[in-house]
């Protein structure tokens, strides 16, 4: 499903929300395309919650637009609505009803949605064993999986997750994550995902969206390097450090970050590429390598470089 | 037109489905029966037909029947709000104002069923109780009563339906609603006096006050009178509710 479509599913357009004189919201703009994981990041209060329910027509945007596949959330709600598929924070059933008789109630809602396909959903989430309970009776694990299950239910284009991990246990979370991505590698379905939990965000999303007191902070693909970053850093656990060291330097373009002499630790920063020649020169020098690993700046640490510190949630 | 029929189906089945459900039905017809029990044994009472005209209009034992619809319908907005299930309702591929007006359709149906219950137990056991020899009422009058209760209760549910839009409250709608209903003879009898009080809710809402010879309470009122301006009422207690609903923001 994977193609050449690039036309966003999602388009959030200088959207805004002022309350009283404050922009909780401040012309937040950016696109999601098809099949994407895209996690929106910033601290409490930064207004995460607010451009979710925005995007989703709960809250009214005070201006800008959001379109969903071409139509305006503000002007063609019904149609723009239609493609989305919503998880608002914890999702909240009838819990005097089955779990089957609440994805009714969504069915009767959406046109085109059949009985099989509420069993197929049910399938996909692993809740065959206990759709007929009562809402009541389920643990939140249980919940979070119906509430998967009536995002999808009308074959959405796109999922909007508003802090879908909130009181799971890690073997939740876990679950979480790998459904998402296997519905947006095998479906192509896009989702945005607003959480704080950063580690967990690194772990799912190809891209994060930043925003700190309602304005976009940056917006950054994961797991590839950035444009700053065309030099690796790289640690090496070598049995003799100093001719380590004296054979590292007389490398090209290879600067020296440091070292630590008691776990014969070197750490340098060179290019990708020249990474063989500086293992291979090595080895000519009885240089034993023990490990060689790769620096990454984790998603936390530059999360506090871009939102300055301390106001992490 | 069948995607409306399928969202007053889910309306309807969300009060359905609840094991509190039945519970008006069964006061309703417990009190019914209590009643002409009551009777049977220390008055005597007259024929079938005029036990169950007292027991379905608003002045007899109607007007449980509205407290009754007023607690129910209290709930249908404010507790999606309160169970967080208004969140999910209204992402879907549905316009709020349809949403919304399933919900009151539902109610409607509801209130109808239970005076259509009512006036079927108050003449089953009126017959039953006090037999079926004619005197003075005859089944028009009943019929006549029950649909005055109707109007009367769907009067107030619709108030009550407003006050839980506006405040997201059940506990507020319920107070409000059921305060209405008990003040209103009291307010009926204060402020008769000056005209203009013609044109309060108080003193048009129980319209069975033109049905046998009786007066009106402000001299210069009429059933078509009364009948306007309870439509005017409903419509703008309509037009707040859904106004409301439509332009809130769901936090």
């Amino acid at each position: 499903m994977v193609g050449t479509n690039t036309t966003p599913v999602l388009s959030v357009n200088g959207v805004t929300k002022t309350i009283g004189r404050r922009n909780i919201v401040d012309g937040l703009t950016f696109d999601i395309h098809h099949g994407e994981i895209v996690g929106l990041l910033g601290p409490n209060g930064a207004g995460k919650t607010t451009t979710i329910r925005m995007i989703v027509g709960l809250i009214e945007m005070s201006r800008g637009d959001v379109l969903v596949q071409g139509h305006s959330i503000k002007g063609d709600f019904v149609k723009a609505i239609r493609h989305i598929g919503g998880i608002i924070e914890n999702p909240e059933f009838y819990p005097y009803m089955s779990g089957y008789d609440n994805l009714r109630q969504y069915q009767r809602m959406s046109d085109g949605v059949s009985i099989t396909r509420i069993m197929e959903i049910v399938k996909l989430v692993g809740l065959q064993d206990a759709i007929h309970k009562k809402v009541r009776a389920y643990s939140l694990g249980m919940r979070q999986r119906l509430g998967i299950a009536q995002a999808l239910l009308h074959n959405p284009s796109i999922l909007i997750l508003d802090e879908p991990t909130n009181g799971l246990d890690p073997a939740g979370i876990r679950e979480m994550r790998d459904y998402l991505k296997r519905i947006a590698r095998e479906e192509g379905i896009a989702i945005l995902v607003s959480s704080h939990l950063l580690s967990e965000m690194e772990l799912m999303c190809s891209r994060v969206v930043v925003i700190q007191e309602g304005k976009l902070v940056t917006e950054r693909a994961i797991g590839q390097a950035g444009e700053n970053e065309e030099l690796s850093t790289v640690t090496l656990r070598v049995n003799d450090l100093e001719l380590a060291e004296q054979t590292a330097s007389r490398l090209d373009g290879l600067t020296r970050i440091g070292s630590i002499p008691d776990e014969g630790a070197l750490t340098v920063r060179l290019k990708e590429e020249d990474i063989p020649d500086l293992i291979s020169e090595l080895c000519n020098a009885r240089v034993r390598i023990y490990r060689v690993e790769e620096h990454k700046s984790s998603l936390e640490d530059e999360f506090l470089k871009w939102t300055g510190g301390n106001r992490i949630a | 037109m069948r995607s409306f029929g399928n969202l007053v189906w889910n309306e309807w089945l969300k009060m359905f489905k609840k094991r509190s459900f039945f519970l008006p039905y069964l006061l309703l017809a417990g009190a019914v029966i209590l009643v002409a029990v009551m009777l049977y044994n220390f008055s005597g009472g007259d024929n079938g037909y005029g036990f169950a005209e007292m027991a379905v209009s608003t002045r007899g034992m109607g007007q449980m029947l509205t407290l009754l619809a007023v607690v129910v319908t209290a709930g249908t907005v404010a507790k999606e709000h309160s169970m967080g299930t208004i969140k999910l309702l209204l992402i879907r591929a549905q316009s709020r104002t349809k949403i919304l007006a399933s919900k009151y359709t539902a109610i409607l149906i509801y209130v109808v069923t239970l005076v259509a219950f009512m006036l079927a137990v108050s003449v089953l056991t009126g017959q039953i109780t006090f037999g079926m020899e004619n005197g003075s009422a005859t089944l028009n009058d009943v019929l006549q009563g029950s649909l005055y209760n109707l109007v009367y209760t769907v009067v107030y549910v619709t108030l009550t339906f407003m006050v839980g839009i506006l405040t997201r409250s059940s506990g507020a709608a319920i107070g409000i609603g059921m305060f209405s209903v008990i003040v209103e003879s009291m307010v009926v009898q204060l402020l008769a006096r000056y005209s203009w009080s013609k044109y309060l809710l108080f003193l048009n809402v129980d319209l069975s006050m033109y049905s046998g010879g009786g007066s009106s309470p402000v001299p210069g009122m009429s059933l078509a009178f009364s009948i306007t301006v309870l439509i005017a009422y409903l419509l703008l207690f309509l037009g707040a509710g859904f106004v409301t609903f439509k332009k809130r923001d769901v936090a």
